[in-house]
């Protein structure tokens, strides 16, 4: 027995389907869409009921986050944001960036005195100095000032480095910790900055346990899809090192999506990033095969070859890095590529590969090519994360071998100086996560935020691809911008292509689920500058509404 | 407090890391030790040793752990750390990929834990080759660099001009690296674990097996500091291991803790005493493969840290003591 008929009215409907572009009513059945057009179209289907709560608004196909973190979610449970990054917390709210060392002890300040609990360690998230007007360092004398006895521990959005105040280090006991990512100062003394995993690890045990270990606090998965729906994202990868093929941790992921009021729909990859053997990999991707639910699913197994170029580990080809010529860090190395890439590529995954910089990329593709050879797939849909330094010519390659890309773009404005100054020079900073390019030779190509490494915020990522602005407003590479239509496209269907998702989500067409995203302006009739501001209204789930007023 | 040793074994894919770890497992100086490895299916344990196995830990019968690093190697070398029955000493298995220094970081991630070598393996056969491939030539050379001691692997495949090329060649990337020949396998293994108690500086000269020769200097004067890590940096390349506890004029009535491993070497405070028959005096033993250690080249180096102290009596007093 059908369902009611819910018909949705929109001052316009951004379709991103091929053949039908606009429309005005969307008809909506048990989540699926059964008529797109006006509502008299709408109406031949028999009685409905008129929604008309974004009647003024547009109406696109929910927006899709091809690459982010579950950590994302875990981290407003456990820690509070106090970035230089404006970030929207899981209620909806605007956390505006703090940008300068006063202003972090101001609102530390504040957060402490709010904690009642004495022994209780204050940690947050999301510092960044490199992003901070004036650049300067922070140091425990700094957060001494918000206490001297509670523990403080600031992590670095890059997850990276720690900052922490006396009270920490000698809860840790740092007087005895010998990790040379110890800051010190010329006394010898830690200066409170620790670099890398090993330095940080005293301090993560003694104030910050929780943010390590799976987790399986339900509010993590809830935080990382609400904070994505308040941006008109409908479906929001997890495309990390999740621990899904354990069952407690399965378990809670099965429970907290399957609820009703669950605002997004999550991709998991598999974990090809903390499992050591394609075996295991395979054998772990096929115990969760149709393990899911309505809004878990699991598709594509997650490899990492390098690391991040802000970071100076991602693999170059030379001249590597600017000025130094140093090169990256390899994460799995080319022996293994060649055997691991076919493995999986054998076994029918589809294989999700982070390669930041242009010497990962050309090793992936190189395994792919070996796959290929050896054993031809069609329609595999393997692809790459980041890409940042693809050019033509590995592009071309993947395009010969079926390979496309999620690009980070959102690095064109967070980073874009940075590369420019620091890391790859002005050449290759203007030719970045090149989406024109890409588009131009078929790649079905996407662009992803990495939260919590950049905010999840679609209309910003589509708007860096469209304009290519620096934090400080310098255009880079403008002949690597993407019109609006494209723009929109990578965050929509082109995202769900690359998922396995596109006969499902992606576009607004007739039996596919009603996935949408309501804006309060048309993003294809203003100033592609003003992409970014755009407001979101609300979306659609399935057919149940979210985050909208009725 | 004597800080539980971590050893760093790295080198690139097929360099002999999982053979030097298989000895080290078959012969562990009686030591309880962990050895952290990348994936247990490369490690082939001798059944027979099994005493039990659960989840990313194997437990052998001779106390001895085996544990698979998973995702994060800090969260494992703290759990050890913190165990009340832990490990004697921690060996780690650095990925092929892997800069070794960065994977010794993590020896001093936990307040009770403390670096005691980088050994990188290098398969002297494909070394040079690797050395220049474009995806991992810069790794292969980081990894000869971070090498506190370099043990060729292979060598009986190629002949002896060729094995002087490889190490001339380590020599000149790596200049200073200390580069032995890992044929010799089944010892070299030992030495990484041979003096890393403090209850190990032991002056007799039986106190190691033949396979290690053992040259000790003992003084009831204090040394000359400058003098002694002017002469740690210019040990001949025969000696493996250093260890002892010195006075040093510069600092009257502090001990210090001597360590030294290929080139890597640290003269640190003592932390607290520990027992010792000799209290008062300087102890060091200097370990390398039998046969190589030149007692007379160790004499004379180590003369002018003697002598900046003491009269020529006492030197020659001191002299006569010492013993090859
Ligand atoms: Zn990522």
């Amino acid at each position: 027995m059908p369902g009611p008929i819910t018909v949705f009215s929109a001052r316009k409907i951004i379709t991103m389907d091929a053949a039908v572009d606009e429309a005005t009513h969307v008809a909506v059945r048990d989540g699926i869409i059964i008529e797109v057009g006006d509502l008299d179209d709408c109406a031949a289907w028999g009685p409905y009921t008129l929604d008309k709560r974004f009647d003024d608004g547009v109406l696109m196909p929910g927006f899709i986050e091809s690459h982010a973190h579950l950590l994302e979610g875990l981290l407003w449970a456990k820690a509070e944001y106090a970035g230089p990054v404006d970030r929207r917390d899981p209620s909806g709210r605007l956390r505006k960036g703090i940008n300068n060392v006063p202003d972090l002890v101001r609102r530390l300040k504040e957060i402490e005195a709010t904690l009642e609990d004495g022994a209780r360690p204050l940690v947050a998230w999301g510092i960044d100095p490199s992003l901070n007007d004036p650049i300067a360092p922070i140091t425990r004398h700094d957060l001494d000032k918000v206490s001297s006895t509670r523990p403080i521990f600031l992590l670095h959005a890059s997850c990276h480095i720690a900052y922490v105040n006396s009270a920490t280090l000698t809860l840790a006991n740092y007087a005895a910790v010998t990790a040379p990512g110890v800051q010190r100062d010329p006394s010898g003394e830690p200066t409170g900055e620790l670099d890398e995993l090993a330095a940080m690890m005293a301090a993560i045990k003694a104030v910050a346990a929780d943010l390590v270990g799976g987790s399986t606090d339900p509010a993590q998965f809830y935080n990382f899809a609400r904070v994505a729906q308040a941006r008109g994202v409908t479906t929001i990868v997890d495309g990390g090192s999740g621990t899904y093929f354990e069952p407690a941790f399965l378990e809670a992921a099965l429970a907290a999506t399957a609820a009703e009021d669950f605002p997004a729909r999550i991709v998991a990859h598999h974990n090809g990033i903390t499992v050591p053997t394609a075996e295991a990999m395979i054998r772990f991707a096929a115990a969760l095969e149709g393990k899911g639910n309505d809004k878990l699913s699991f598709q594509g197994l997650k490899i990492v070859l390098d690391g991040s170029n802000q970071g100076f580990t991602g693999r170059l080809r030379p001249p590597g890095y600017l000025a130094s010529g140093a090169n990256g860090l390899w994460n799995r190395g080319p022996e293994e590529l060649r055997t691991l890439v076919p493995a999986l590529h054998n076994a029918g995954l589809q294989i999700v590969a982070h390669c930041n910089a242009d010497q990962a990329a050309e090793l992936f593709i190189e395994a792919v090519a070996v796959a290929q050879a050896a054993r031809p797939r069609f329609d595999h849909r393997h692809f790459i994360v980041h890409g940042q330094l693809l050019d033509e010519s590995l592009m071309r390659r993947m395009a010969a071998l079926g390979i496309h890309v999620t690009l980070f773009s959102n690095h064109l404005y967070y980073w874009g100086e940075f590369h420019r100054a620091h890391t790859f020079g002005a050449f290759r900073a203007g030719a970045m996560n090149p989406a024109a390019t890409a588009l131009r030779l078929g790649l079905v190509a996407a662009a992803h935020s990495d939260t919590p490494v950049s905010p999840v915020d679609p209309l910003l990522t589509l708007w860096c691809a469209a304009n290519r602005v620096t934090a400080s407003g310098r255009v880079l590479g403008p002949r690597e911008r993407v019109g609006v239509h494209d723009a929109l496209r990578m965050m929509t269907f082109n995202a769900a292509w690359l998922l396995h998702r596109d006969h499902e989500v992606g576009s607004i067409r007739v039996g596919k689920r009603a996935d949408f995203a309501a804006l309060a302006q048309d993003p294809l009739a203003i100033d592609p500058m003003a992409l970014r501001d755009i407001e979101v209204l609300g979306t659609v789930v399935g057919g149940r509404v979210f985050g909208a007023r009725a | 407090m004597t800080r539980l040793p971590v050893t760093v074994v790295g080198g690139y894919l097929g360099a002999g890391k999982t053979t030097l770890l298989n000895r080290l497992l078959a012969d562990t100086q009686g030591r309880r030790l962990a050895v952290l490895v990348n994936d247990f299916g490369a490690v082939n344990i001798d059944a027979g040793l099994i005493a039990n196995r659960d989840g990313e830990t194997i437990s052998l019968v001779n106390g001895c752990v085996c544990c698979s690093i998973g995702d994060n190697l800090g969260m494992t070398l703290y759990d050890l750390a913190e165990r009340p029955d832990g490990p004697e000493h921690i060996v780690i298995e650095a990925s092929g990929v892997a800069d070794p220094a960065r994977i010794a970081a993590y020896a001093g991630c936990h307040p009770s834990l403390g670096l005691d070598a980088i050994v990188v393996m290098a398969d002297a056969t494909t070394i040079r080759e690797r050395a220049r491939d474009k995806y991992v030539g810069d790794v292969v050379r980081q990894q000869l660099a971070a090498a506190d001691l370099v043990l060729l692997s292979r060598t009986d495949l190629i002949d002896v001009a060729e094995s002087h090329r490889v190490r001339d060649w380590i020599m000149a990337e790596v200049p200073g690296a200390r580069v032995q020949d890992a044929p010799a396998m089944g010892r070299l293994a030992q030495i990484l674990l041979v003096g890393t108690k403090a209850a190990e500086i032991d002056p007799s000269p039986g106190a190691h097996d033949s396979l290690f020769s053992s040259w000790h200097v003992g003084s009831a004067l204090p040394l000359d500091g400058a003098a002694l890590r002017s002469m740690l940096d210019a040990l001949p390349p025969a000696v493996l291991r250093a260890k002892g506890i010195v006075q040093l004029a510069e600092a009257p009535g502090r001990r210090f803790v001597l360590q030294l491993v290929g080139r890597r070497w640290s003269l640190e405070p003592e932390p607290h005493r520990e027992k010792l028959a000799l209290v008062s005096r300087s102890e060091i033993v200097v370990i390398g493969l039998a046969g190589q250690l030149d007692p007379e080249a160790m004499q004379a180096l180590f003369a002018p840290v003697l002598a900046a102290c003491l009269s020529p009596a006492v030197e020659a007093l001191l002299r006569s003591e010492t013993r090859p």
